[in-house]
């Protein structure tokens, strides 16, 4: 027995001992190489056809657009494929000049053509499997764009769009080699094109080397970028798909991971560690509250009773407690960072946490307690949440505590993804659901729209059943006028009418916690694109 | 009856057992009110058109019943259908975890089989000795560690304390997969001559196999222990030793054969088991395998991986039933066919 217990104690002492000997020098791991260590493996690498983020993020590296975010800026739209644009005094006419000299990842030369080839086929795929065709089909049909020679295009769209720029920058605008893709199955409608799922040949600064479903995709630089090599810059880009947090924190601990996702929960674990640093930024991901204006329970059809539940919602707790201060107000449907934020009460929130303000709203609404002390003759306000959401788990309890004292009587439930969409789009028996929202492109229309624009108009996309027909021209007014002061003018008001009939609780924006290897340089954040490699190498500095 | 003629029968019966899981498999999965076409469309983005189209391949707008003879006739002509969660062919999805898992589960049974035998034979004949109560305690630990922890302890310890091993895996960060002959990594990468990845894979399978073998270790240590104890306290082992017979052979020749028939049936259920995957290593571990891709496609309702999942983990259990059956024949005459 003294042996075994002799020869553990060496092991410890000799683990001990070597732990102490590697301990993280100066010197740089994978000194050409960026790995991500991130959640989620793409579902398809065809940009006609490319609606979650995970694809998305892979796209940005491998094809262009013809305009382009840089750095942290998404106010700006600098020239990519386009060197530069002009637009008519209607804004429906534009044009765009186009870079020369060009060429695709397999040599072939870039042309106007190609962008027209890129359009039209996202708009006759109609994106079978994902439905992001929209986000051009909205402004744009068959006879939109046209080649004026070969390196202009002019397109001409079927309404003026406010945010039209914003549009042809996100992934789905993304110019394909006409060749490859004809060679390729070409364009079928309303049809994926199978090849171009797994496949990628782009102008982009890398060019896809291989992809091992829910393991890895590895990206290697692309020699005819038109942006050129000089500088600094890494040859390849590995993006690994790790499920497990733990495992992505060891990682990024361990060097082998550059950039890793660490979930909220997590970031008291991560920060400080050696070698590590972070950066936090404000994202455009939002929590939402919605309210269920058309639920069996009939009191929920009353503002009142809205405005009432906005004021007895603890925004603070929700920021410190299900957050941890990683959460910042949202006033309205439009986040901080985007184009007329300020058109919302200048950025105030309207709706604070007070019970007593909710109580008085109630009060005089005739919802008055009854002899136990309840509201609404004991109903139950039915909220739900998306099971393994730590996060809104938390916020559904603070707010069921909330009502209790103001007589309101809840319940909490959690449900699975698929079910609880059931329940929203499907039944009518739930008040209250917590959502949220990641954007599409960079313009505020993609936040009222489909928040606050009602059913008749494409709106209601959480199914609330609110309807205002001001508010609806108004969203319209400004979704297709391309001129600022128009656009302000039309969200301050509709702004004014729907907070004080809240279809929904706008509860926060989400901050972007970011960690990374102290040795990466050029890391910027963006909320509308997250991570742009190119801009990135590994060097103490 | 002939062994072949057995074999025969017991495949035959896969028919019946297949259509008895699809079935149930089938009801359960359907049973929850759910929307599991605007999930994979993309939730409340989800455009009208691309739910109503998922609806329409899944056959989702039919009545259950009709749902289920579709389901039935692709079947019949091997297609499993599309898995919405990995937007690809729910064949190709588990030709790629299934070797994966296949591969994970020969190693682990390769370091526990050997390890549980030897040292539940050693534990039984040095019985009550300090190698018999280290091999009761490893037992023990084996049982009462949750897998979980003790993957996060090896990862912590010896891929990041004292970086001697991998942290996740099959291969090195970056480096693509061999051909496919077979999906299993260490005997693609051998096939295909490629040495250096060979050592790769397997440098990778040590730490996730023998966090994933050391509950059945100590399955296999408990079960060969007892089972050598009670056949080396039998009449005819008495007698062999008064026969005088060197007690090598008396443990090695005649109690080990009849101790060992309840260990092959406790791994052969175990690596049944394995074979269906295990989700804590191969999430911890980042292994692709069975495992992960079944719970996901569970906690999304991807009623095709499920179905597809079921259908393969039905068919390895009635297969390795069939061959420890076959095995008991091999170990002990008295249980043979002819």
């Amino acid at each position: 027995m003294k042996i075994f217990l002799t020869a553990g104690i060496c092991l410890v002492m000799v683990l001990v001992s070597l732990s102490g000997c590697v301990q993280q020098g100066k010197s740089i791991k994978n000194p050409n190489t960026i790995v991500n260590y991130t959640i989620g493996d793409p579902k398809t690498l065809d940009p006609a056809d490319a609606y979650d983020s995970a694809s998305i993020d892979i796209i940005n590296q491998i094809y262009d657009r013809l305009v382009m975010y840089k750095g942290g800026d998404t106010s700006t739209f600098y020239p990519a494929l386009a060197i530069n644009w002009t637009v008519s005094n209607d804004s429906k006419v534009w044009t765009f000049h186009l870079r020369k000299g060009v060429k695709f990842s397999n040599g072939n030369p870039f042309t106007a053509e190609d962008v027209k080839y890129s359009f039209d086929r996202v708009l006759i795929m109609n994106s079978p499997e994902s439905g992001v065709a929209w986000i051009l089909s909205q402004c744009m049909d068959l006879n939109s764009t046209k080649v004026l020679d070969n390196y202009t295009v002019q397109i001409t769209l079927t309404q003026p769009y406010g945010g039209f720029l914003a549009l042809i920058a996100f992934s789905v605008a993304s110019i394909v080699d006409k060749e490859t893709v004809e060679a390729h199955g070409g364009v079928v409608a309303n049809t994926t094109n199978e090849w171009m799922k797994e496949h990628a040949v782009g102008t982009g600064p890398y060019k896809l080397d291989h992809w091992t479903h829910k393991t890895e995709v590895v990206l290697v630089k692309n020699e005819y970028y038109w942006g050129g090599w000089e500088g600094k810059h890494v040859d390849r880009v590995v993006i690994k798909i790790a499920e497990e947090a733990a495992t992505r924190i060891l990682a990024l601990k361990n060097g082998d991971a550059d950039f890793a996702y660490i979930p909220l929960a997590n970031v008291e674990d991560v920060k400080g560690a050696e070698g590590i640093s972070y950066s936090i930024g404000p994202s455009y991901n939002v929590v939402l509250g919605i309210l269920n204006t058309k639920s069996d329970n009939k009191f929920m059809a009353d503002k009142n009773v809205r405005k009432a539940l906005s004021y007895a919602f603890n925004y603070d707790s929700a920021i410190k407690d299900a957050y941890n201060g990683y959460l910042t107000r949202l006033p309205g449907a439009i986040p901080k960072g985007m184009p007329y934020y300020d058109t919302q009460n200048s950025g105030t929130p309207v709706y604070n946490y007070n019970l007593t303000k909710a109580e008085e709203i109630l009060d005089a609404a005739g919802y008055t307690k009854n002899d136990d002390g309840y509201r609404f003759n004991g109903t139950t306000f039915r909220i739900f949440y998306n099971a393994g959401n730590e996060e809104r788990q938390k916020m559904a309890l603070s707010f069921q505590q909330e009502l209790t004292k103001i007589g309101v009587v809840s319940s909490v439930t959690s449900e699975g993804w698929p079910q609880l969409l059931h329940r929203m789009f499907s039944t009518t028996d739930w008040d209250f659901i917590f959502m949220g929202w990641m954007p599409d492109y960079n313009d505020p229309d993609d936040y009222i729209y489909p928040f606050i624009g009602s059913a008749d108009i494409g709106g209601d996309t959480f199914n609330h059943g609110w309807k205002n027909e001001t508010v609806d021209q108004l969203i319209l007014k400004a979704k297709y006028s391309a001129d600022p002061e128009v656009r302000r003018d039309a969200y301050e008001k509709a702004f004014q009418i729907y907070i004080n009939d809240p279809p929904i609780i706008f509860i926060g924006q989400n901050m972007q916690v970011h960690f990374q290897r102290d040795w990466v340089q050029g890391y910027v954040y963006n909320p509308v694109v997250e991570f742009y490699y190119y801009d990135y190498y590994k060097a103490y500095e | 009856m002939k062994t072949w003629e057995y074999i025969v029968r017991r495949l035959l019966l896969l028919i019946p057992v297949l259509l008895g899981v699809t079935v149930i498999t089938f009801v359960v999965s359907h049973v929850i009110p759910a929307d599991p076409a605007m999930a994979f469309a993309g939730g409340p983005k989800a455009q009208p058109e691309t739910i109503a189209r998922i609806r329409a391949e899944l056959h989702l707008d039919k009545p259950l019943i009709i749902q289920y003879f579709y389901y039935l006739n692709d079947l019949i002509h091997f297609n499993l259908g599309k898995s919405y969660l990995e937007n690809r062919p729910v064949t190709e999805c588990i030709s790629q975890y299934f070797p994966a898992t296949f591969e994970l589960t020969i190693f682990a049974m390769l370091i526990t089989v050997p390890l549980g035998i030897v040292g539940g034979i050693i534990s039984a004949i040095k019985r009550d000795k300090p190698i018999d109560h280290v091999t009761r305690f490893i037992a023990i630990v084996g049982y009462s560690l949750p897998i979980f922890w003790l993957a996060l302890m090896l990862q912590y310890l010896f891929a990041y304390q004292l970086p001697v091993f991998p942290l996740e895996g099959r291969l090195p960060i970056g480096v693509s997969s061999p051909p496919s002959f077979t999906g299993l990594y260490v005997l693609d990468s051998l096939l295909s001559g490629d040495l250096v990845k060979c050592g790769q894979a397997i440098y990778h399978l040590i730490m996730p196999a023998f966090t994933l073998g050391f509950a059945t270790l100590a399955l296999i240590l408990r079960m060969t222990r007892s089972s050598m104890l009670e056949t080396l306290g039998m009449d005819y082992i008495r007698t062999a030793r008064a026969k005088g017979l060197p007690e090598r052979d008396v443990v090695y020749k005649h109690a080990l054969r009849n101790a060992l028939i309840p260990t092959v049936t406790v791994v052969g259920l175990q690596f049944g088991a394995l074979l269906a995957g295990a989700v804590l290593t191969e999430t911890i571990f980042n292994w692709p395998g069975m495992g992960r891709f079944a719970a996901s496609a569970v906690l999304a309702l991807d009623f095709n991986s499920v179905m597809g999942f079921t259908i393969v983990v039905a068919l390895i259990y009635v297969i390795a039933n069939l061959i420890v059956d076959l095995l008991y024949g091999i170990l002990d005459p008295r249980v043979r066919l002819e």
